[in-house]
């Protein structure tokens, strides 16, 4: 077993240190330090996404910013999921109903991980520079 | 016999006296608490359905109802005064006996709208009378529960707390990594955002079992997240596992065939063993 920043040792007097003086810390502290700094916990998850316009794209939140987010990101990402599976047709024909780039966000609006793969999903992806892809590119194949 | 028509000759003469008094004091008393009831529940309409509103409408019920009682008894002939006293008196003892004998009167452990569980029941709250209970469970289903039979059962009110601790049990096979398991389930129930920071997602190795070793997520949710919350974090548990290569445990029996060792055993033995226990 490994993870990466540990680092095993052979000689116990390798850990040993100041061990009656130096800097203490409470209990208390150290919670604090980890809830703020082990794993961050989003407040919410939207669905971003883009629309074509004439002049490029505009950007796009469901639920809106102004509602509150949705709590749970295996609903947001099944959300995102059916939205992606509801405007293939459009994103074909090139509908201007269509919509692109659909992504789960969370409330710094950062793309988040799908709990599935652990990796980024992006539905119906396009740069907008006059072709769009035609697959998703994570694709998992789990649904 | 003559008892009665002596009794119906009275009572002919005292309606024939007072008979205009009494139905005019009975028109006002009628007409009176319809307008009260008309104006109550325009108050409820209009206020807001929270506890203050509720309290404040039951309050002008109860005032305007003491007014047209009033005002029924001075068109009988009573003097206003005497009833403002009468009326204070009762109100001042009822109010007493309310407050002092309330710990004392069975009532509900719940309101309308709470979540409850009593007896194998589980459902929303949705009316209460004096003879049963409307329950409406998740299925769809109205039960009109008797008010005896909750009070005679044990009722679990969701409501009565607004958090509540959420069971993660899991089991993995015996040759896992027993610490990475544990730090991908506290991970789990940490970056969820439902799950609360205070007291935190906690996982401990609840028991060395036969087939497996059995880990227990616990974290604390909002009462009202709690079902939806404990689906996702089951369906996360499960595929982080999947992708962090740990095996869960399932029923197993191990079975050595050794045929090099088998030893001569011959069936009769066995039967005459049997027999010959005697």
């Amino acid at each position: 077993m490994s993870w990466p920043g540990l680092t095993t040792i052979d000689r116990i007097a390798e850990c040993e240190g100041d061990t009656l003086g130096g800097e203490q810390m409470k209990i208390s502290e150290g919670l604090n330090i980890i809830s703020t700094g082990w794993i961050r916990k989003p407040k919410g998850f939207r669905v971003r996404f883009h629309k074509p316009t004439e002049t490029g794209f505009k950007v796009g939140y469901s639920p809106p910013l102004d509602d509150a987010p949705m709590a749970s990101d295996v609903t947001a990402r099944r959300y995102a999921w059916k939205l992606w599976q509801a405007t293939q047709k459009e994103v074909e024909a090139n509908s201007p109903e269509a919509i692109y780039n659909i992504v789960v966000v969370d409330d710094l609006d950062r793309p988040f991980p799908s709990y599935a793969t652990g990796e980024l999903e992006r539905y119906n992806p396009n740069n907008f520079d006059g072709r769009n892809e035609k697959k998703a590119k994570k694709d998992d194949g789990t649904d | 016999m003559p008892n009665v028509s002596t009794r119906l000759q009275n009572l002919s003469d005292v309606l024939t006296q007072h008979g205009t008094t009494i139905a005019l004091s009975l028109a006002v008393l009628i007409a009176g608490m319809l307008l009260v009831r008309g104006i109550h529940k325009g108050l409820l309409k209009l206020m807001p359905t929270n506890r203050f509103g509720v309290i404040f409408c039951n309050t002008v019920y109860s005032i305007l109802t003491m007014i047209v009682l009033i005002a029924a008894a001075t068109e009988f002939g009573a003097k206003p005064l005497n009833e403002l006293r009468g009326l204070s008196i009762i109100t001042l003892v009822v109010l007493g006996l309310v407050i002092f004998m309330r710990p004392f009167l069975p009532s509900m452990p719940f309101k309308v709208g709470n979540t409850i569980k009593a007896g194998d029941l589980l459902g929303v709250v949705e009316g209460i009378t004096f003879l049963n209970t409307r329950l409406r469970t998740f299925d769809g289903k109205t039960f009109f529960v008797p008010n005896h039979k909750i009070i005679n059962e044990i009722v679990i009110n969701y409501h009565f707390t607004p958090t509540r601790r959420l069971k993660i049990d899991v089991g993995i096979q015996y040759d896992q990594n027993l610490v990475k398991a544990k730090q991908v389930l506290e991970a789990v129930m940490v970056e969820d955002a439902r799950v609360k920071n205070k007291p935190g997602p906690a996982v401990y190795v609840l028991n060395l079992a036969r087939d497996s070793v059995e880990l227990g997520g616990r974290c604390w949710v909002q009462n009202k997240e709690y079902w939806i919350t404990r689906c996702d974090l089951l369906e996360k548990t499960k595929l982080r596992f999947d992708r962090e290569g740990i095996k869960f445990a399932f029923p197993q029996l191990e079975l050595h065939y050794n045929p090099g060792h088998t030893p001569d055993i011959d069936p009769r033995d066995n039967v005459l063993a049997g027999t010959n226990h005697n």
